[in-house]
């Protein structure tokens, strides 16, 4: 099972630094917290770009494809409506549709997404708030974690201590190690 | 490029693509003059309104984006605000270059001339008579006129004397005066889209059309700084090169919002049209969707809207200097064919019927107006040297 295990820094630098440390040791699950948005943080994490973005764009043309599929069917062929005696099939008036649907399953799928898969819903909390010092990570506080293999937090706390960091938890995941 | 800003003294280049792009403006303002002269002068003088609407629209969007600018209080645009100011320097050109259109109106706008018109546009003409006459036409002109050069002057003037005494007072009097101006300068573009563009059919009215020049218009200077900070990005003497990509890929961003933007008010105006089928409105689109034009109007569609959105989603494409300048000439390119596509259907119903005066004078108006920007732009700093933001802007890291 995942533990995590969090460490305190004082000053940006050394919590960087650390972050380069772990990772180029393998330590996968690494996560930065701050107050303020902390320049270089995605660079000593090794982010990859967000995956968001490509989880909107197909769901926004699947929704305008879907869109105008449904109104050509449904007006075009099924029951075609005669309306102003315009063809039933008039593609300027099915646009407006067609781009609302574009909008509305790209944010459905952000929202839901971003809820079940990314924030793993129905979980309420990130196992990190377990440690009540974590709360200075919005106040004063700069906060690293890791999320690793239970048999490994001693070693990473270990190695967080020698980077200088101020304080060291470790959150025990649940279930059989 | 650590050069670093205090080093950097007045711009003493430009000189020659100066002299170079006078001398190719002087040329296709004079051919087009042969070409009026020589075959048909109506015909010449249409090809001179889209080149003169084109160029004059690209210095007021460049000027409003500057006001913009200033309301917001942007800190991250003062390094390339100088060229911001130095497109719009370039407005008491287009006083001069729209004289052949009030020396032609009566060959250019039929309401001009009213012996000219019979039946029941004569009579709708003679009821708008109050508005589209020669005399308020010219004063319209020239109010329009005196706001942008007035409103351009001033920033553009505060701007240079903050390079001499600094401080913090000239960026305050930069905005309000930017925040201040924006609605006279939305008033005037928008009825300068009126007077000059869509009172070419006096029958044709939509509220929205100046907001579709002021569209196209604003993504074109969006895209002419995209190109021209591309294309100065090794010359240290020149503002290019004192941005990061961070600039180029927040222009990217505006040039992608834009190109939405113009495909909204396009599709807005076109769909509102079509399905009200209101005899004094939708003959305009009826000319301009049938025949040849009608292809024109499917390629706008994809290449000025649905080609570039998807390229600009890229944010590789936003974030490389040289390929952001070629979506930005693309896009620059669409946008002539666009107004092209408004204006010259009222001579040519059917088709397109391009004849080389179309490019004489999209050459000739706007070599003017670039020898004559680079003229201003002479001896002048690249970038604002004593704005309070210079460093913040130099700088830029969104977060």
């Amino acid at each position: 099972m995942t533990s995590w295990v969090l460490g305190e820094f004082v000053e940006e630098e050394p919590l960087l630094e650390a972050a380069r440390t772990l990772r180029a040791k393998g330590v996968t699950g690494l996560d930065l917290h701050s107050p303020y948005p902390l320049h270089g943080a995605e660079e000593a994490l090794g982010l990859r770009r967000s995956t968001v973005p490509l989880v909107a764009l197909v769901a926004g043309v699947g929704g305008a494809v879907s869109g105008y599929l449904l109104q050509w069917w449904t007006v075009g062929i099924d029951w075609p409506l005669n309306v102003g005696n315009r063809p039933p099939h008039s593609p300027p008036a099915f646009i407006p549709v067609t781009f609302e649907l574009g909008i509305l399953f790209a944010s459905l799928a952000i929202f839901l997404g971003l809820l079940f898969a990314y924030f793993e819903f129905p979980r309420v909390h990130h196992p990190v708030f377990e440690v009540e010092a974590f709360r200075s990570a919005s106040i004063d506080g700069l906060w690293i974690s890791a999320a690793v293999g239970r048999t490994e937090a001693d070693g990473v706390a270990a190695e967080l201590r020698r980077l200088g960091a101020r304080s060291v938890s470790i959150v025990p995941g649940e279930g059989a190690p | 490029m650590k050069t670093g800003a205090m080093k950097l003294g007045p711009w003493e280049g430009g000189t020659r693509a100066r002299n170079v792009a006078g001398a190719v403006g002087a040329a296709g303002l004079a051919l087009t003059l042969l070409g009026g002269m020589l075959g048909d002068p109506r015909r010449a003088l249409y090809a001179y309104l889209v080149a003169f609407v084109y160029w004059l629209g690209i210095a007021v969007g460049a000027l409003i984006l500057l006001g913009a600018l200033h309301a917001s209080s942007a800190k991250w645009p003062v390094v390339l605000r100088r060229f911001l100011e130095a497109v719009p320097a370039s407005l008491p050109a287009f006083v001069v270059l729209f004289l052949p259109l009030l020396a032609g109106m009566r060959h250019v706008f039929s309401w001009a001339d009213l012996g000219s018109l019979e039946g029941e546009l004569r009579h709708l003409v003679e009821h708008k008579r109050p508005y589209l006459n020669v005399t308020f036409f010219a004063v319209r002109a020239a109010i329009y006129f005196a706001v942008w050069i007035g409103v351009s002057h001033l920033l553009r003037a505060w701007s240079l004397r903050q390079d001499e005494v600094g401080g913090f007072d000239l960026t305050r009097r930069q905005r309000r005066l930017g925040a201040g101006s924006l609605p006279l300068l939305a008033l005037t573009m928008s009825f300068a889209a009126f007077d000059w563009m869509m009172s070419l059919d006096p029958r044709f009215f939509s509220t929205i059309f100046g907001v579709y020049w002021f569209a196209g218009s604003f993504l074109g200077a969006f895209c002419l700084t995209a190109v021209a900070a591309a294309a100065t990005r090794d010359d240290p003497a020149q503002f290019g090169a004192h941005m990061n990509l961070e600039h180029f890929h927040s222009l990217g961003k505006f040039m992608l919002a834009f190109v939405a933007f113009w495909g909204y008010i396009a599709f807005s105006q076109f769909m509102l049209i079509w399905i009200a089928n209101v005899p004094e409105e939708v003959p305009w689109y009826i000319v301009r969707t049938s025949g040849g034009w009608r292809w024109v109007g499917v390629f706008l569609a994809v290449f000025h809207f649905v080609v570039p959105f998807f390229l600009l989603l890229s944010r590789p494409r936003k974030r490389d200097p040289r390929r952001l300048a070629r979506t930005a000439v693309w896009l620059l390119l669409v946008h002539w064919l666009d107004l092209y596509w408004l204006v010259m259907p009222v001579l040519s119903e059917g088709g397109p019927s391009p004849l080389p005066w179309d490019l004489t004078a999209f050459v000739g108006v706007g070599g003017i107006a670039a020898a004559f920007t680079l003229w201003r732009m002479h001896g002048i700093a690249p970038v604002p040297l004593r704005d309070p933001y210079l460093a913040d802007s130099m700088r830029y890291l969104p977060p």
